[in-house]
């Protein structure tokens, strides 16, 4: 029971920073219709730096998220001004192929810069635990997890109650219609791209404490990604939310009663399953 | 049809090619002729999934799965249980074939978005690799070694560097008159119907279930058995190699990179992008590991910017205006509708 304690509360925390990552890409899918396959090797950028910025200046991640998330917010736009927006509107696969193109860019960028050793960058909370009952948390998770609501309720907020919100929506619903109403176009879906990966910035500094960097980690973060953005209906918000935490859950039980490397399929297991039977995502209606 | 098939595989122009060829191991140093089979194994690899993933429009990225299928099942029936290759090869590629129709079942029976399929299929090559890496029968994380190559080819063994570069010769020529075949064939109409417009194609009575099915049987078998040839050729069936889904991402760059939907967009994909990325690792690999990639990657991406077709159809534009009558490329033209 403890053991199971144990994993659910590992899963809700862990998966909720799935779901603030998930959010970016989300973000950026219902604007543009552009599903971002380097999504991942964005957040593994953003984690480097942080680690470069340890290196040099001692700077604790909680602090150089202020300096890692305006390059990534530029980084997003440049992504949609330079690259996406020429492709935009054409075959799906051509979007696809050119984000996994920039994948690869990124994740050996990194790889030329840093070599492939795995890196560590250490935070003042990084060994502090709460224990409540028989459950351990670690708080770095807990931090991620309270900050990951608030940005979560942030962004809902700002979907629904300002006029950059109501643009970003009226751009989801209808492109066309939201350029007749006089709505920049471009414009938002280069703020939103911006956005979306200036997130990672902050998911970075959240997930960096404790975590072994590596270059190639950014596909796997990009799959899991995915797999959260499809269940929880691309672009329904909450419903990423959700999805991030069945991904984290499924991740958290898989690697603690399966032993071995087998424990890692549960999460694909359920993705499959779940979209099988409810292809609208976990929130969705049936279309 | 079927004279468009005979018209261009037995031009002269084809025939000449396959001959030159057929010849290049007698001439090129061991080093270069490791890197042109390497090429041919690509261009076999990204001419079989253009069937599922050009013609019928369908971005499959189980194809790792597939290849994975034929290089470790067939090693592990050889390793642990002395099955003849020749056998395990036949085994594994039904084997794929039988996870192909499955995963076309799938597709059929939840009706699955473009997107939806490229994860779900993406999901399935996650799983098999875990799976392969995770059961020590199939070679877990070390992967498999395969008895030493006495040339013995009841055995499935082809000698040497040169054995291998016409095995794998023999191979993309085999998926390419396959491409060539289906394209000009009426299963290659119904397909390329399928791609544009699901819905319009079954309303005309297009099957959509047998059509998919049989372009990815057919896609997932071939496959498999170049996985086979090249973990033989390898005599190491390398788990991290041949079930990562980073290679199934190899295979869609070859293929869109030469040319959606044509029959050889694939193999110009990979005269392309496998000797470059090869060069580029042997002058860079050893001082800057990552850079072969790094450039790799700002290809792929210039490509889908400047030519977002893909090489080969641009290629057979050009060499039309110049007046030079290409019928092979000419033929192959017929890339997907931009949508």
């Amino acid at each position: 029971m403890d053991i199971l304690m144990q994993a659910l509360v590992q899963g809700l925390l862990v998966g909720s920073t799935y779901g603030i990552v998930a959010l970016g890409l989300g973000l950026i899918f219902s604007v543009s219709g552009v599903v971002n396959f380097a999504h991942g090797d964005f957040l593994a950028v953003a984690l480097f730096l942080s680690s470069s910025l340890f290196a040099a200046f001692a700077l604790d991640p909680y602090v150089s998220v202020f300096i890692t998330l305006p390059v990534l917010l530029a980084a997003g736009a440049l992504l949609y001004r330079l690259l996406i927006r020429p492709v935009i509107g054409g075959h799906m696969l051509m979007v696809i192929q050119l984000t996994l193109g920039l994948s690869l860019m990124l994740q050996n960028g990194l790889l030329m810069i840093y070599g492939g050793q795995p890196l560590r960058v250490p935070s003042i909370m990084e060994t502090k635990l709460l224990i409540v009952g028989n459950v351990v948390m670690r708080w770095p998770l807990i931090v991620a997890f309270l900050v990951s609501l608030v940005l979560a309720a942030l962004l809902f907020v700002m979907l629904a109650r300002t006029d950059f919100g109501r643009s970003i929506r009226a751009v989801h619903q209808n492109a066309k219609a939201a350029a007749l109403m006089g709505i920049d176009v471009a414009r938002v879906r280069t703020q939103v791209f911006a956005l979306g990966v200036g997130l990672l910035a902050i998911a970075g500094a959240l997930i960096v404490p404790g975590t072994p960097l590596s270059p190639g980690m950014g596909l796997r973060y990009t799959v899991i990604t995915l797999l959260v953005l499809v269940l929880g209906g691309m672009s329904n918000f909450a419903g990423i939310l959700a999805g991030g935490v069945v991904i984290g859950l499924a991740e958290a039980i898989g690697t603690i009663y399966v032993t071995g490397i087998l424990g890692m399929i549960l999460p694909y297991l359920v993705f499959v399953v779940i979209l099988l039977f409810r292809p609208a995502g976990l929130l969705g209606r049936a279309a | 049809m079927k004279p468009d098939f005979w018209r261009i595989a037995r031009s002269p122009v084809a025939l000449g090619l396959l001959a030159l060829a057929a010849l290049l191991p007698l001439v090129l140093p061991g080093y270069y002729l490791h890197i042109a089979t390497l090429t041919l194994v690509y261009a076999a690899l990204a001419t079989a999934w253009n069937l599922v993933g050009g013609l019928t429009g369908q971005i499959s990225l189980a194809h790792s799965l597939f290849v994975g299928t034929g290089a470790m099942l067939a090693s592990a029936l050889l390793v642990h249980f002395g099955i003849n290759m020749w056998l395990g090869a036949l085994i594994a590629a039904l084997l794929a074939a039988a996870m192909g129709i499955a995963i076309a079942f799938i597709d059929y029976r939840f009706r699955l978005g473009h997107l939806s399929f490229a994860l779900i299929t993406l999901a399935f090559a996650e799983m098999a690799e875990l799976v392969v890496v995770g059961w020590d029968f199939l070679g877990g994380a070390s992967g498999l070694y395969l008895p030493r190559d006495t040339g013995d080819l009841a055995a499935f063994q082809f000698g040497g560097l040169k054995g291998y570069f016409w095995l794998m010769l023999a191979l993309a020529v085999g998926c390419i008159l396959v491409n060539l075949a289906i394209v000009n064939a009426p299963l290659g109409y119904r397909l390329r119907a399928i791609r544009d417009n699901e819905d319009a194609a079954q309303a005309l009575g297009v099957p959509l279930l047998r059509n998919k099915a049989i372009a990815m049987a057919i896609s997932a078998a071939l496959t498999s058995l170049i996985g086979t040839a090249y973990a033989r050729s390898a005599t190491f069936a390398d788990p991290y190699m041949l079930a990562s889904p980073v290679l199934t991402i190899e295979i869609v760059l070859i293929a869109t990179v030469g040319g959606l939907g044509t029959a050889f967009g694939p193999l110009v994909g990979a005269l392309l992008l496998v000797p470059l990325g090869e060069f580029l690792r042997g002058h860079f690999g050893g001082s800057l590991p990552g850079l072969h990639y790094f450039i790799y990657g700002a290809c792929v991406v210039a490509v889908v910017l400047a030519l977002p077709q893909g090489v080969g159809p641009a290629l057979a534009r050009l060499l039309r205006r110049r007046g030079v009558k290409d019928p092979k490329i000419a033929a192959g033209e017929k890339g997907p509708s931009r949508r």
